[in-house]
């Protein structure tokens, strides 16, 4: 076991043990401990196998902030893959595997892999793919080679909540300044929500103590004041995934994503360590200083015992001393540098008392594995001597970049500072602050007093529309924590710039000598970057080598914006709750009981038909459509749009909305509206009805209803019309009672006067239906006498019943959305959006009689005026099939003049009235002017089809004008 | 006219779901309501819903809809986005000249009745447009509404459920869960009310939905309200 003595502010419970399997080998753990920390516990140091070579790794940050440990882990019957072990505490009876692998870890069959990288140059997906005749071979080879975790389609569907929040200041990141911005930002009376991605706060200032517990119990007197503030709500084990404008954060916690909507935001997400580039550089047993420190603070866990230290800062010099004061071996600290600088020779000077040998000018040659697969020998030069260190650990400690993904996403400029070789915040947009190692700040002090500095700046400045001044100007830099060039290519290769995607220096150099020399191309064309830790260790060594390719310097390059969500976030988390808003009419669920098969309309849902048991589709519909012709049929209309207009202007604004004339309209009539939109294509139609002198009540399509409303109040708006619109499509149900003898069935139920004398075709009545207020218009959509009924929702359902009761002796029954579409079609009535499209204009369905261009103006009539001097393209026609025909064309097919496409049929169907096909089709003139045309069908199929006028049935109007005798 | 069809029931935007789960129920001002539900809701819910929508309400528009109001003895609230409570009567100001009125309390049903009849009726009366407004109302109610509201709408309610009041306050039009509502905070216990006017058409939705989150928070239906 590698577990170290308990130490104060360790984050497991000692005494409870926790149970789990690795690889099918059975370990214990401590409750608290990550699934990297118990492993690592066990003696284990080989966690995964990479992505691209199957080489073998181990943890690197031990902070989620790289792909090493990434797992497959199943429990309580359900298997997720991707787990981050750095950061997800384990549980007893867990089973945790490796991700991509075959065979399991130790015995993965594609190792072999890492034997051909020289096969595998940079661009090897663009090369392979080149080809489209071995495309899809190489398809299938990456498929069944690449890939991290298994899906498990099995496991139970998870619900993850849809969650928002909201805050004044919200502060992304516990550590040191975030914990100081926080209580500066509540001091000043701002509701704070401080955000980490660790399960506590106090970041690297419980765990970077160089031996030192002053600077842990430094941090923890903040964290406990923050915890324990009225005004600061805390989420830890929480990633600020993004930002959005407006300050909208999507904060991942291990639930759900919180959209957290704040008025300020303070990003003090300090910087991720990187590793330095050599030889062997990926083995496991190699990782950041920092894991190592974690690993031994908060879970006293101790990553090795024999350690060198590769570093070329104080905080390497800092982790030695941790790693002494731990009880660890420290073989070497090993610096990169030439001199120490000021912090690092006063830690260095305690190791030397301590007796940790202390070598400057190193430059690493490579790490060498042992016989179990974990780093055995670090191999270094100085001058021209190679010394080789026996190990099982070796840290590295060569520098930062910082966590700056948000900042960009936000849109703060960026600009490479040369001292401390840092990009470093430049300007920052209205309500965004940065501090902290972002900003440069690595003492626990600057960072604690960058902090509270910006904390009360953000506090106070809620409102102010100017960003804030520029982060505060570096204090003299003692010592810059990061090198310039931790990068030292070996003959063999493998050192691995991108541990995600198996990227090695001569990639970026090969990259750079194909052409791809700029930051973006290079991440293209490389992957680098792209892989699940998006680049957090790779970007900024890759942009090193590529400013050292290019012979010039960082300060003429730009870091690659990772865009949101810049750290990987669940599938389920992503999805979400979904809210689909339905729309139900108040017959709904008479409509289910009476057998609708359903069909989507806009956001409603209608009756398609009332399916009949042991009766085929086509026959129901037919059923429907003959009751309807021959006797009288019911069908819900309530999701029609449903629009009053009044005031003295009203007719006027009608006038200009639809290509109709309104204002001569007769008080109680009806009469058709077609609307365009400014290029004259027809966008929606209705029945206009007049109920007063200064009240006009309108239906629109289903779908276009909540836009055309909003759009009517624009219009209103613009004209200057003092119009009172008012919206009823929800508060009124519809229905149309239709049929010769649908006067019978109305008749018992109201006192109104039904005669065609008093209540002609296209009047609108109002009046009461079984006691209930009702608007009645008679329209003829289904080329029958028929009575269009809108009343309040709350009496919708009783009426409905009452008519279908009312009409058992003459048969009634409810006809759905298709026998209504073939009712029309029969009488060649148009349905916008399917007999039209998004650039049919109104010319081209033949219908001068709803557009009256002597109008001083409506939408479209312009571009009509104008479309009126050129040939039609395409026209509106009927056609026919005989009734001998076994083929019949469907909707959308195309019409087919020689070798070109003439136009496309737009409705079609069986008529149960006439006995054949009949059908709209949208045609090239010239075609539709030879009386025939050639439809292809499915399978490729050439039909003739005869063009004939319509519409097809009493093409007069009689039957819908006064009734027919059944 | 046969009189056997001519009696009707006001119906609840949610009256498939109360049909399906009440075993018992009753009548206010003549819409069927749930007396009893099965299975009952959670003994000491977090959150509750309880539907109003049986009250009594009428909406209007136009140019003379305050004069018209204040007409018919309303008091009127002076600010848009604002509410007032007088004499069991809500009268809440949409808009510049847009209303919605309800009555809250017993006494007050009949009296909003014989307004709406006015307003509804064949005669129109000078600048003043009816609206119909056959809503869906819900009250939420709980120690967890807000964590409700927080799933179920990105509006921040903290400031509105601070105002709350039982004379007068601001309303709140958004969308929730998809849905356009108007929002109001009252308060008669020591927690604040939310009551929400949604349109009829999605009521079902909404209704559903929200009980939905409300359960997985502990919560669950008030059948009697507060009341």
């Amino acid at each position: 076991m590698m577990r170290l003595p308990p130490i104060k502010g360790e984050w497991i419970d000692r005494n409870t043990p926790v149970d789990f399997q690795f690889e099918h080998t059975a370990y214990t753990g401590l409750r608290g401990d990550s699934i990297t920390s118990a492993l690592a516990a066990n003696g284990l140091h080989i966690f995964g196998r990479s992505f691209k070579y199957h080489r073998t790794r181990g943890f690197l940050s031990a902070a989620n902030h790289d792909v090493n440990a990434m797992m497959q882990v199943s429990a309580n019957g359900r298997s997720t893959p991707n787990v981050r072990g750095d950061v997800t505490r384990v549980a007893s009876g867990w089973q945790i595997s490796a991700v991509n692998t075959r065979g399991g870890l130790h015995k993965d069959r594609f190792a072999i892999l890492n034997r051909l990288s020289r096969f595998l140059p940079v661009g090897f997906y663009y090369k392979a793919f080149h080809s489209k005749r071995l495309f899809p071979w190489w398809e299938t080879m990456f498929r069944t080679l690449t890939g991290l975790g298994a899906v498990d389609l099995k496991s139970a569907h998870r619900t993850t909540p849809k969650r928002y929040d909201f805050c004044d200041v919200l502060v992304i990141g516990g550590g040191p300044s975030g914990v100081s911005a926080a209580l500066a930002a509540a001091e000043q009376g701002a509701h704070v929500l401080l955000v980490d991605e660790n399960p506590a706060l106090g970041g690297s200032g419980l765990y970077a103590q160089a031996g030192d517990p002053s600077i842990a119990a430094a941090t923890e007197a903040v964290c406990a004041r923050v915890l324990s503030h009225p005004r600061i709500r805390v989420l830890l084990s929480s990633t600020a995934a993004g930002y959005y404008a407006d300050h909208w954060i999507p904060v991942v916690t291990p639930e759900a994503i919180v959209k957290v909507r704040a008025r300020a935001v303070i990003i003090a997400q300090g910087a991720y360590e990187q590793p330095a580039v050599f030889r062997g550089n990926d083995l496991p047993g190699v990782l950041l200083a920092s894991a190592a420190q974690r690993l031994m603070y908060r879970y006293s866990v101790a990553p090795a015992q024999r350690v060198a230290i590769l570093t070329a800062n104080a905080e390497g010099y800092a982790a030695a001393l941790d790693a002494v004061s731990r009880g660890l071996d420290v073989i070497a600290v090993l610096d990169l540098r030439s001199a120490r600088g000021t912090d690092s020779q006063a830690l260095a000077d305690e190791l030397t008392r301590r007796g940790v040998r202390l070598v400057v000018q190193v430059e690493p040659v490579e790490a060498i594995v042992g016989r179990t697969g974990g780093v055995a020998h670090l191999r270094y030069r100085v001058g021209s001597t190679d010394t080789t260190l026996d190990v099982d650990g070796v840290w590295m400690s060569v520098g930062f970049a910082p966590a700056n993904a948000l900042l960009h996403q936000a849109g703060a400029t960026m600009r490479y500072d040369v001292a401390l070789e840092q990009f470093l915040p430049d300007r920052l947009p209205v309500g965004i602050y940065a501090c902290g190692k972002v900003t440069g700040h690595y003492s626990l002090a600057a960072r604690m007093s960058d902090g509270e500095r910006v904390g009360i700046s953000a506090a106070t400045r809620l409102d102010q529309t100017e960003p804030a001044p520029s982060p505060s100007a570096l204090l003299a830099i003692r010592e810059c924590p990061n090198h310039p060039y931790p990068i030292f290519a070996h003959p063999e290769g493998k050192e691995f710039v991108d541990f995600d995607e198996d990227l090695q220096i001569r990639d970026v150099i090969n990259a750079c000598q194909e052409g791809f020399d700029s930051t973006e191309l290079l991440k293209r064309y490389s992957t680098m970057g792209m892989g699940p830790s998006q680049g957090k260790h790779s970007n900024l060594n890759a942009l090193r080598i590529l400013a050292k390719v290019r012979g010039d310097s960082l300060t003429e390059h730009a870091l690659t914006t990772a865009r949101p969500m810049y750290h990987p976030v669940p599938m389920a988390h992503l999805a979400g709750r979904g809210f689909m808003p339905e729309r139900q009419t108040p017959l709904d669920a008479d409509h289910a009981a009476l057998g609708a098969v359903w069909m989507p309309a806009a956001n409603w849902r209608r009756p398609e038909y009332y399916a009949i048991p042991g009766v085929s589709r086509e026959a129901a519909i037919a059923a429907e459509v003959h009751a309807v012709r021959h006797g009288v049929g019911l069908i819900d209309v309530g999701t029609l749009g449903k629009i009053e207009a009044h005031g003295p202007q009203a007719g006027e604004f009608l006038d200009r909305v639809y290509t109709a004339r309104y204002s001569n309209l007769k008080v109680g009539m009806t009469r058709y509206g077609l609307m365009l939109d400014e290029s004259g294509v027809i966008i929606d139609d209705g029945v206009i009805a007049r109920l007063t002198a200064e009240s006009f009540y309108f239906t629109t399509t289903t779908g276009n209803s909540a836009t055309l409303f909003r759009e009517f109040g624009r219009l209103a708006t613009w004209w200057g019309l003092p119009v009172g619109l008012v919206n009823l499509t929800g508060q009124y149900a519809a229905f149309n009672l239709a049929g010769p003898r649908s006067r019978e069935v109305l008749a018992p139920l109201t006192e109104m006067d039904l005669s065609d004398a008093a209540f002609p075709y296209l009047a609108v009545r109002e009046g009461h239906i079984a006691g209930i207020p009702c608007r009645l218009m008679r329209v003829g959509f289904v080329g029958e006498l028929g009575y269009e009924i809108h009343l309040p929702f709350d009496a919708g359902l009783d009426l409905w019943r009452m008519l279908l009761e009312s009409g058992k002796a003459q048969g009634i029954r409810p006809f759905g959305v298709e026998a209504q579409r073939m009712l029309r079609l029969e009488k060649g009535h148009v349905i916008i959006g399917q007999d039209t499209d998004g650039v049919t204009n109104a010319l081209e369905i033949d219908a001068p009689w709803a557009i009256k261009m002597d109008k001083p103006f409506f939408i479209g009539q312009r571009s009509l005026a104008i479309l009126a001097k050129q040939p039609l393209k395409q026209t509106l026609v009927g056609f026919k099939l005989p009734a001998s025909a076994t083929d019949r064309p469907r909707e959308c097919h195309l019409i087919i003049d020689g070798d070109r496409i003439a136009g496309r049929v737009t409705s079609v169907g069986v008529s149960p009235t006439l006995g054949h096909v009949i059908g709209l089709a949208l045609v090239d003139p010239t075609v539709a002017n030879r009386g025939h045309f050639q439809v292809r069908i499915d399978h490729g199929e050439l039909i003739e089809a005869t063009v004939t006028p319509f519409p097809f049935f009493d093409a007069a109007g009689a039957r819908q004008k006064i009734g027919a005798t059944p | 006219m046969t009189e056997s069809l001519k009696t009707h029931a006001r119906r609840s935007p949610i009256d498939a779901w109360i049909t399906a789960h009440a075993t018992a129920t009753t009548v206010r001002e003549g819409m069927l309501q749930a007396d009893i539900l099965a299975p009952t809701a959670a003994t000491d819910p977090t959150v509750t819903l309880s539907e109003y929508s049986w009250r009594r309400r009428l909406g209007l528009k136009g140019p003379a809809a305050e004069q018209w109001l204040a007409a018919q003895g309303y008091t009127v609230p002076a600010l848009g986005n604002h509410w007032a409570v007088t004499a069991g009567v809500l009268v809440a100001r949409l808009a510049t000249s847009e209303f919605l009125v309800e009555a809250l309390t017993p006494d007050a049903q009949a009296r909003v009745r014989a307004s709406a009849q006015t307003l509804y009726g064949v005669t129109r009366i000078s600048d003043v447009y009816p609206v119909a407004r056959h809503d869906l109302v819900l009250n939420l109610h709980g120690s967890a509404l807000e964590t409700l509201l927080r799933q179920i709408c990105s509006v921040d309610f903290a400031p509105l459920l601070a105002s709350a009041s039982d004379a007068q306050g601001p309303l709140s039009m958004t969308s929730m869960i998809g849905v356009g509502v108007v929002a109001i905070a009252t308060r008669t216990t020591d927690l604040p009310v939310l009551t929400l006017w949604a349109d009829p058409s999605f009521g079902l939705y909404f209704w559903t939905t929200v009980l939905e989150v409300a359960t997985e928070l502990g919560g669950g239906v008030r059948v009697h309200g507060l009341n």
